[in-house]
């Protein structure tokens, strides 16, 4: 019997996106087998795209280059259209009528303003699904506003509820909003695509990314409707284990963090000679006591992690059955990392311009039907002729009227 | 709570095992899947995770177990014991996923693995989810929100520079790694309706946190030998960004593309008389201005000062620059914006109801997302579960109940 080998073969997907809440989703599709493709414009290049090597400043922008392409759209096929242009539009509908599935996350109002509305295309494809997400969703007072993944931190709560107790708020590295939204909406489309597969209806989902975050914030926002006030900021520190911190280690800016779950885990750090007398406190024999006493314990800890290798001590402390890990940076997880080396989490990917390159693997662990990035690096309207002509049908003649009514923006140079 | 059918009505899933997979359940269950969690006879640990409603302790009072678990029906059952095991067996087999978190190879050695649930129903699909996966050297090691956010990079980058790393609120690693599996969950099922083959899902928590945290990732670096480090409320990559002071409270902006950036130039020209920030050097990609962050940072506070956040962000907003407000859990929970979508739902609990709670993620035009029931008492739904489906008689079911298996 044959079956496809990549789980979302045969699903085609088209998106109208930008930065990364949008084109994530795709991403994880064309890893499992979906076509995805990515519709874009010189005129707005994607802001991903808008890298500068810093080993060649000199060269300017190289959208093909840039490592976040690679991470956030690799596997994707690319047209470039305008769609400002009424023939581009009439071209993107009829992408749309060849689609399972439209991504977008334009700002509100966007979609419509190109004549790319719900309405639109549902009409020209009554079994689309189609995700629009956006940071305040499509409806109420803020409906408008120009967000990007760290202004949803912000405006969720959640970067005034983290971090340490005496400062203000704590604020990601990689607009987290971003990510959370787009494996949200990938599991929306998903249910969609089950429902649509059993009665043959498509719809339209609807992404709020503020909502979506504070969905994030379940216990913490029901503390705070239930009782009416604030949950306490607990920074590295936990309601219900103690200890449960982040520790200096030797070397510059070395961590480690130690989060003991019982009793029983916290007589086994006993067994670290250096950490015997604080175990051996009657005092701290409860999770009541220790966590009365959190300073003090996170002090003696520290104590003795400040002068230890990072890395030998969680080996010693995981040994040991306590559960303990590396606060790793990129470079420990690619180069220290034997366990995601061992598991082959980085994935090589053939890149049209440099060869091959390496990036975070996708993390579904579909161990039946593993998926894989075909390629990394294409231009801005790569696929032009796969889409237009052999798709879409395109003549010679017709692709250059589209060309001429500047609807269709030519593939950039050759590699 | 809603009376319409969910996308996912009619699929069965089995959820087995603690706090670290319950969002996964609750995802799926949302969205109109049968799930059943599976607890020990005394509970599930995570329904003494505090704090508790009215702040007094019990095993229907907790607001994680609460939150994470609505949706779902709940069984006792003990699967040390063999006909705990036998039982489990069967519910397994009637279900299209089965969620859990156990060690790896907890089931494995309990007879209840993928390859032993498969050789009877070839479509199943099981979905792992654990620290570090189900292979490789730390496959054994223990994990927990905190050290996943550690190994998996998030911590490192998170937070102010002269401060420890830290993590964010809630279990956001967990959450993440949930949300990874209930996708690989119905992707798996998906193929396994074509293909006649299910399969098993291993979701590594560490990989999931470093796939969500990877803007800061290996292809970067590899790229520019630059590791990302903490920088406080700002994003390296982007300047300006960050959080700005105003009259009462601060402000946060985020300036990517180049026409931002000029909006926010006039207007700081505007507001404070400043030339020298409209100087075309700080135009175009944000990677033009990264060596004046400091400097700019000076220019904008000097405008952001004269003003209330509220003024900040409607003006800020009706120039098309990305500024937001930071707010508090409090601010949120009377958010007009969040009030007039409706957002946070009522769902009725005996003990405890209403409970007010965070509402839809996303919004299905027609199959919307639901809250089906509150979280299942402890052992709620035994009688209709084990004599309304799998057809056990009252003897076999109180036999099973004095030998404390359920």
């Amino acid at each position: 019997m044959s079956f496809p080998q990549q789980a979302l073969e045969g699903v085609r997907v088209v998106e109208f996106t930008q930065g990364m809440a949008g084109p994530w989703i795709g991403r994880m599709m064309a890893w499992c087998g979906a076509e995805v493709i990515r519709i874009e414009s010189h005129r707005v290049p994607g802001v991903v795209r808008l890298y500068v090597s810093p080993h060649e400043p000199e060269r300017g922008t190289q959208p093909e280059m840039s490592p976040w392409f690679t991470d956030w759209d690799a596997g994707k096929l690319f047209v470039a259209m305008d769609l400002k242009q009424p023939a581009g539009v009439e071209l993107a509908r009829r992408l749309v009528a060849r689609a399972d599935i439209v991504v977008e996350n334009h700002r509100h109002g966007a979609m419509r303003k190109l004549g790319l509305d719900w309405e639109t295309l549902e009409a020209v494809n009554p079994t689309l699904i189609g995700l629009s997400s956006s940071g305040f969703g499509d409806s109420g007072p803020h409906a408008d506003c120009v967000t990007w993944g760290p202004n949803i931190e912000a405006s969720s709560g959640l970067a005034r509820q983290s971090g340490f107790a005496h400062r203000d708020s704590a604020t990601t590295q990689y607009a987290y909003p971003d990510a959370l939204s787009a494996l949200h909406g990938l599991f929306a489309i998903l249910c969609a695509l089950e429902h649509r597969d059993r009665t043959g209806e498509g719809q339209r989902i609807g992404i709020a990314q503020l909502e979506t975050t504070v969905a994030m914030l379940g216990p913490e926002m029901m503390e705070q409707l239930a009782h009416g006030r604030p949950p306490p900021k607990l920074g590295n520190a936990s309601r219900y284990m103690a200890p449960h911190g982040c520790y200096p280690c030797a070397g510059e800016d070395r961590w480690c963090v130690i989060t003991v779950r019982s009793d029983a885990e916290w007589q086994r750090l006993g067994r670290i000679e250096q950490l015997a007398p604080l175990v051996g406190d009657p005092r701290f024999e409860t999770l009541a006591g220790r966590l009365a006493a959190r300073e003090e314990i996170d002090a003696a800890i520290a104590d003795w992690t400040s002068g230890n290798d990072a890395v030998a001590l969680v080996e010693l402390l995981q040994s040991l059955g306590v559960t303990a890990g590396v606060v790793q940076d990129t470079e420990d997880q690619y180069q220290r990392d034997a366990h995601l080396a061992a598991r082959g989490y980085f994935e090589r990917i053939p890149h049209l311009r440099k060869g091959e390159v390496t990036a975070c693997g996708i993390p579904l662990g579909l161990t039946g039907t593993p998926g894989r990035t075909t390629r990394a690096g294409a231009a801005m309207g790569e696929d032009n002729a796969y889409v237009f002509s052999d798709l879409l049908g395109l003549s010679a003649e017709e692709y250059a009227a589209y060309v001429e009514a500047g609807a269709i923006e030519e593939p950039d140079g050759e590699p | 709570m809603s009376g319409s059918q969910g996308a996912l009505a009619g699929r069965r899933v089995l959820e087995i095992g603690g706090a670290a997979g319950a969002y996964c359940g609750k995802l799926l269950a949302d969205m109109g899947a049968d799930v059943v969690k599976v607890e020990r006879p005394r509970g599930d640990p995570s329904r003494a995770i505090p704090p508790f409603f009215e702040d007094r302790p019990g095993p229907d009072r907790s607001l994680f177990f609460l939150y994470m678990n609505t949706s779902k029906r709940g069984v006792t059952l003990d699967f040390e014991q063999p006909s705990g095991r036998s039982l489990l067996r069967r519910l397994a087999l009637r279900a299209d996923i089965v969620v859990e978190s156990l060690p790896p190879g907890a089931l494995d050695t309990q007879g209840l693995g993928f390859a032993s649930l498969a050789a009877e129903r070839p479509r199943i699909v099981v979905t792992s989810i654990t620290g570090f996966g189900q292979t490789g050297p730390h496959a054994d090691w223990s994990s927990s929100d905190l050290v996943a956010g550690a190994m998996g990079g998030a911590l490192y980058v998170t937070g102010e520079a002269d401060d420890p790393p830290v993590a964010l609120a809630g279990q956001q690693n967990h959450l993440m790694a949930c949300t990874t599996a209930a996708v690989s969950s119905l992707i798996a099922l998906r193929h396994a309706q074509r293909s006649g083959r299910g399969q098993h899902v291993d979701i590594s928590i560490q990989e999931t946190t470093l796939a969500v945290s990877h803007i800061s990732g290996v292809g970067k670096w590899l790229d520019d030998g630059i590791v990302p480090r903490r920088v406080g409320s700002a994003l390296t990559a982007s300047v300006p960004s960050g959080a700005y002071p105003c009259r009462d409270g601060r402000v946060y902006l985020m300036v990517n593309r180049p026409a931002h950036w000029r909006a926010l130039a006039a207007w700081i020209n505007e507001e404070t008389g400043n030339q020298e920030v409209l100087d075309p050097m700080f135009e175009g990609p944000s990677s033009r201005r990264i060596e004046y962050r400091e400097l700019l940072d000076i220019f904008i506070s000097d405008m952001t000062q004269l003003h209330s956040v509220d003024e900040i962000f409607h003006e800020g907003q009706r120039r098309h620059i990305a500024f937001t407000p930071l707010c508090t859990t409090e601010e949120v929970a009377r958010d007009a914006h969040l009030a007039a979508r409706d957002y946070f739902v009522s769902v009725p609990h005996g003990e405890c109801g209403p409970l007010r709670m965070p509402g839809a993620p996303y919004r299905h035009q027609a199959t919307p997302w639901a809250i089906r029931r509150p979280a299942p008492q402890l052992g709620e739904h035994n009688d209709e579960v084990y004599r309304g489906e799998l057809g056990m008689t009252s003897a076999e079911l109180d036999n099973l109940r004095h030998q404390g298996v359920v």
